[in-house]
């Protein structure tokens, strides 16, 4: 049952086209993280369900009513904000009440209901505290506190852990999606954080320049990428792309011809429009990377390793490959990443070989779409 | 750290600073000495032009009780009272209404309302003077209370609402957008939100037109005629006009009529001191 719909909305800021016909559907109890890099309509898409902000054309619906037109506070919603915005005057109780008591709802009632969100959020014994006597992450939970006291439809959280430093973002992180599974609310949430994406979603939605790039379950994302832009946002380390030229096409395998290195066959899938001497990208993941001689390898090249990550449990290497030149790379060079899954003895300097598989390899089209494998690793799922 | 703190400045640069520093206090301090001075003299010693030696009868107290037996001070000052309370609790309430409007809701023409209250303050007041009194007489305030303080919250106003608007411009967004989406009403923002963060800044503000309103004499004069009405500021004038000798009686209700003032900015100088500098640092 479909909980939240956003319909052809479109929002300028001046001339500034800033949402492009974005359409949206939510389940009840779906968790769904909108990510994307600054400027790219998530946040504004956020508050334009929040009703923080008029949207130029389209309409909202939330639990079957268009609420379009409706103030903040009659859509059912509830918002948490990035700097948590705590009323700095008033007690956490007071706080947390606020919505209740500018509804003019009894206090007993307002009590009840402050009481059991702070039993929820373990902060009990916060409550008559100011938010300048709490820590980053107890701001957060009153802030969390507050969204739940009014038993939202849907709640809704601008960046709410970007403010926090890296060890408790990772536990309230846990504790978003322990909530999230006690409550079974719709959740809707922004965030720039790919790994807050990948490990709290049910469902990611990549926008990009004011349009929904892709939709879907976070593995399904990484692994089947409709285009470059979002096979480029998810994944840390990020992939690596390689400039490559469409050789031959024939039985559903492109031969791509890379600078610096042998020619590789890819499985395509979708081949229209493809002619030879195209200018493809060829995209491969740091851990999809292999050193030494791989069985049925379709891509290996010989590399120096300039840079070396010592993770513990994993290693990751900055490598060059000299006229193969990787795009815009994580390091700011040509060089391409490699993560091993193990802590491997690798220094700076030495020679390595490196190899991909076949149905490792992404191919993008020119205008970024991409051409190959379709289903090809979910379906090994 | 900028500015170094003084103890590690050179003793040369250091002792200049201090004179200059006692020089500038001495020299602003001055005019306020004398009144002391002469308020606790003798008419006779006055009379011997002995302006500034200490007092050789010490005569504070008669002189006090001199301004309050022999003249109407004390009718002064229950006017100025009667005039400067409403008029700062005016001020207060419309320039809170205006600042939060202009701060906040994105109209066409906020800026040039906004210039307008701005602008205000930088017209010479005596330009004024004509019209306003013979705006007063037509409409039958001339000499009475109600047209000092309109006229003094119509002046007023215009700082005010500068103040407040920018005070209420510094709140961060998200504390409005988050009590927009708990379903406050304006109204209810306004008044459970912005207010109480603004207390500081209302205190603030509160001495600042208390102050003006108080020891404005130029309109007191333009606008009030009778003693019935007039405040403690054109009734010291009086006082000269009465008792054209009398330094030390001038003196004494100088000082009184500056007591409240004073006592004003003693009681509130904490709110004072943070409200001028709150927003410079996130709380």
């Amino acid at each position: 049952m479909s909980h939240v719909r956003l319909i052809d909305i479109d929002k300028y800021y001046g001339s500034y086209h800033a949402l492009k016909s974005v359409n949206l559907t939510v389940d009840k109890g779906e968790f769904i993280v909108m990510v994307g890099p600054s400027g790219c309509g998530k946040s504004t898409t956020l508050k334009s369900i929040a009703g923080l902000e008029a949207i130029s054309s389209g309409e909202i619906w939330i639990n079957g009513r268009n609420v379009t037109r409706e103030e903040p506070g009659d859509r059912g919603i509830a918002m948490v904000f990035q700097s948590y915005a705590l009323y700095p005057h008033m007690t956490v109780a007071e706080n947390m009440g606020f919505g209740l008591k500018m509804a003019k709802r009894p206090q007993a009632e307002i009590d009840v209901a402050v009481k059991r969100a702070a039993e929820i959020l373990r902060i009990t014994d916060q409550l008559d505290k100011r938010p300048k006597e709490l820590s980053g992450g107890q701001r957060q939970r009153v802030a969390i506190g507050r969204a739940i006291t009014r038993s939202p439809e849907v709640f809704l959280f601008d960046e709410p852990l970007s403010n926090l430093d890296a060890a408790l973002r990772t536990q309230m992180r846990v504790e978003l999606t322990t909530l999230h599974q006690q409550l079974g609310s719709t959740m809707i949430y922004v965030t720039h954080d790919q790994v807050e994406a990948m490990t709290m979603a049910s469902r990611i939605v990549v926008f990009n320049k004011g349009v929904i790039e892709q939709q879907g379950a976070p593995l399904e994302l990484y692994h089947n990428p409709v285009n470059q832009f979002v096979a480029g946002f998810l994944g840390a380390p990020r992939i690596n792309f390689v400039a490559a030229t469409l050789v031959n096409l024939r039985d559903g395998v492109a031969e791509v011809a890379l600078e610096g290195a042998s020619t590789v066959h890819v499985p395509v899938a979708d081949t229209a429009g493809l002619t030879n001497g195209a200018k493809l990208t060829l995209g491969v993941r740091p851990e999809a990377l292999k050193i030494g001689d791989v069985p049925d390898a379709a891509l290996s090249f010989d590399a120096q390793v300039r840079l070396v990550e010592q993770l513990g449990r994993e290693t990751v290497l900055y490598v060059d490959a000299g006229p193969l030149a990787a795009i815009g790379s994580e390091s700011g060079t040509h060089n391409f990443t490699v993560q091993l899954g193990t802590a491997a003895p690798y220094a700076a300097g030495q020679s390595i070989k490196v190899s991909a598989r076949a149905a490792d390899l992404y191919l993008f089209a020119p205008d970024g779409k991409a051409v190959n494998r379709p289903k090809l690793i979910a379906a090994s799922l | 750290m900028f500015p170094r703190p003084l103890p590690e400045e050179k003793p040369l640069q250091r002792g200049l600073y201090v004179g200059f520093v006692a020089l500038i206090l001495i020299l602003w301090l001055l005019p306020l000495f004398a009144v002391m001075l002469t308020a606790s003299k003798t008419a006779d010693e006055i009379m011997a032009g002995q302006y500034w030696t200490w007092p050789k009868h010490f005569n504070l107290i008669e002189n006090f009780q001199a301004v309050f037996a022999q003249t109407n001070m004390w009718g002064y000052f229950i006017n100025s009272l009667i005039i400067t309370l409403p008029s700062v609790l005016l001020v207060l309430v419309f320039s809170t209404l205006t600042g939060y409007v202009l701060a906040r809701y994105n109209f066409k023409g906020n800026a040039l309302v906004f210039a307008l209250f701005v602008g205000g303050n930088f017209l010479p007041a005596q330009i004024m003077m004509i019209p306003v009194r013979d705006l007063m007489v037509s409409v039958g305030l001339y000499d009475t209370y109600l047209a000092l303080i309109i006229f003094h919250v119509a002046f007023q106003t215009g700082f005010a609402t500068l103040f407040m608007r920018n005070f209420i411009a510094a709140l961060p967004d998200e504390l409005f957008q988050a009590a927009r989406a708990e379903g406050a009403s304006p109204w209810q923002t306004l008044r459970h939100v912005v207010i109480p963060l603004m207390r500081p800044a209302l205190a603030a503000l509160a001495i600042l037109t208390f102050t003006f309103v108080w020891n404005d004499y130029f309109w007191a004069i333009v606008l009030t005629q009778s003693d019935a009405v007039k405040p403690v500021t054109a009734g010291l004038n009086n006082l000269r006009g009465e008792w054209t000798s009398a330094w030390n009686i001038v003196a004494a209700a100088t000082l009184f009529v500056a007591v409240p003032p004073v006592t004003m900015f003693f009681l509130m100088q904490k709110h004072f001191i943070a409200g001028l500098t709150m927003g410079a640092v996130k709380g």
